[in-house]
């Protein structure tokens, strides 16, 4: 068993969400930095979508009453495990009544904390990932609780002897994909008819900002703000939104659609961020930067699919 | 001229295409979605990962692995000119009563707004019949239109933080019933007891379906007690 000594509501479990739940109004949900949960699976050698824990902002503390191998990885929790540093991405052999601690990141948001044979937990269309706005509905995943235990899963035993067994993988290729986390972030999106119909000049306008991730960002948008966009846009009929969509309120200040937002929305749409750069983003936190810049389809797809074949979903 | 046939695609997403039809709020419409998604499930089966739709859009989330844009192009452009839409083409699904207390916190203001009688306000809301068009905003929440002209008001400038479970609210051309107490920005104009889906084992059934007509009956303080209705439940605002 794995107990979650001590939290707050900042732990969920997570995978890769129920994107078949959409048309009854269910979020997709799912890990908000998918690159570090198929990470974790991968170097465990777990199924793919193997449900993990997400931390955000770490300060949890998990604490093992038998073996399992597990892995750390995302934002960096300098965590302790009896009292000594363990790194992220490094598999961990746990023993009976080891107490592992997540500290404050300095960078990124998310950690993700992912059992070698997974844990026990509950399944609602599909799909493991707790989502705040609809937990209250009956069947849906409720939220971890302080003390609360996982049982883990059949076929669990440590892969090896040897404790921080580097897996085959080159470790700073596990770092690239959030390398420039400290740097400005560019947003490659694919442009909408409503984007593509602007003029120039607003084209420009929107494609040369800085943008800031706002303090109202979330799990279901993050909010930029930068020098208010001035076009008058006409409200249309709400229509189904996928994640990245870039939204513009009547405010100016565009809103990136993530990992549990709604299906559908009202406001007009400028494009959509590009599936790998939303990962990307979705580690930012308030205050730092991004920009846009526009990209044709087939690259964005080209992209996504390297991306899958990268971390074992194809 | 067919106005479901008008319609606009577009690569949004790497794996999403958006189909738009024209910007109005239409039974028509509504039916040529319907048809168009049930002809592209029988044609493209696990092709399709989901779609979702609205008033006048339908998302298509497709395996770009498995079959390209162009080949997804063409066959949503060969099965939206085959959909011969007719008037007497409904679904074979029911209408859907829903009863309603009429006693909404905002009933008394929107009556003033409109320049209507209280009874008045409830009567239009009463007679009327709508039609369903989309999922969403949180699930059991259907989108109903269209509102007569004279019950139609700009939603609350300040969205309320909790909406009780079972609010039946009105906003601009729509009426809807909240399925959980929720944040929400429409006019409380009464209540109802009736539950907007059902869970059991892994299913979720929402009460009311796309494509299905919807009319609200009022009903008295003791009915909607009788119904099961929770009248603590509705003061909590």
């Amino acid at each position: 068993m794995i107990t979650v000594e001590k939290c707050t509501k900042n732990i969920s479990i997570q995978d890769l969400g129920r994107p078949s739940a959409q048309h009854l109004g269910f979020s997709t949900s799912g890990a908000a930095d998918e690159y570090s949960f198929l990470l974790a699976n991968l170097l465990l050698e777990n199924q793919a979508n193997t449900p993990a824990f997400e931390i955000f902002l770490g300060n949890v503390t998990f604490k093992f009453n038998q073996p399992c191998t597990i892995m750390l990885t995302g934002a960096d929790c300098h965590s302790l495990l009896n009292n000594r540093n363990v790194e992220n991405n490094q598999l961990l052999l746990m023993e009976k009544g080891d107490v592992l601690q997540l500290r404050t990141p300095r960078n990124m948001l998310y950690t993700y904390l992912s059992v070698q044979g997974g844990f026990d937990c509950n399944n609602w269309l599909g799909s493991a990932s707790y989502t705040h706005n609809e937990h209250h509905i009956n069947g849906h995943i409720p939220p971890i609780y302080q003390g609360q235990a996982f049982t883990l899963s059949a076929n669990t035993g440590s892969k090896s002897k040897h404790e921080n067994v580097i897996s085959n993988t080159p470790k700073q290729d596990r770092n690239l994909f959030h390398q420039s986390q400290k740097d400005k972030l560019t947003l490659r999106f694919i442009p909408s008819n409503l984007f593509n119909a602007w003029t120039k000049t607003h084209q420009h306008t929107f494609l040369t900002q800085t943008y800031q991730v706002s303090t109202l960002s979330d799990k279901m948008g993050y909010r930029l703000t930068g020098e208010p966009l001035e076009v008058s846009l006409e409200t249309e009929l709400s229509k189904p939104v996928t994640l990245g969509t870039i939204q513009l309120p009547p405010d100016g200040q565009p809103i990136i659609l993530m990992k549990a937002r709604q299906t559908i929305g009202g406001y007009p749409v400028l494009g959509v961020v590009i599936y790998t750069d939303v990962i990307r983003l979705s580690q930012k936190r308030p205050g730092e930067q991004v920009n846009f810049n526009m990209t044709p389809l087939s690259q964005a797809q080209a992209q996504l699919l390297s991306f899958r074949k990268r971390m074992g979903l194809t | 001229m067919n106005t479901a046939e008008q319609v606009e695609i577009s690569a949004i997403a790497e794996d999403a295409v958006l189909v738009e039809w024209q910007e109005t709020i239409s039974p028509t419409i509504q039916q040529a979605i319907s048809h168009l998604k049930i002809s592209l499930n029988a044609a493209l089966s696990h092709k399709v990962i989901e779609m979702v739709s609205s008033y006048n859009s339908l998302l298509i989330y497709y395996r770009f692995d498995l079959i390209t844009y162009s080949q997804l192009l063409e066959t949503i452009i060969e099965h939206t000119a085959n959909s011969t839409v007719s008037r007497d083409d409904t679904s074979n699904t029911p209408e859907l009563n829903i009863p309603v207390y009429y006693h909404g916190v905002d009933l008394d203001h929107v009556a003033n707004q409109l320049s209507l009688s209280v009874k008045e306000v409830i009567d239009h809301h009463s007679t009327n019949s709508y039609i369903a068009y989309a999922h969403g905003f949180t699930p059991g929440f259907c989108y109903l239109a269209s509102l007569v002209k004279q019950l139609q008001l700009p939603r609350r400038d300040t969205p309320r933080t909790n909406v009780p479970k079972g609010a039946v609210a009105i906003a601009g051309q729509q009426t809807a019933v909240y399925p959980n107490i929720s944040p929400g920005g429409w006019h409380i104009i009464g209540y109802t007891p009736l539950p907007m889906y059902t869970t059991q084992s892994q299913v979720f059934e929402p009460a009311i379906n796309l494509g299905q007509v919807v009319r609200f009956t009022a009903i008295s303080k003791e009915k909607f007690i009788a119904l099961g209705g929770n009248l603590e439940e509705i003061s909590r605002l």
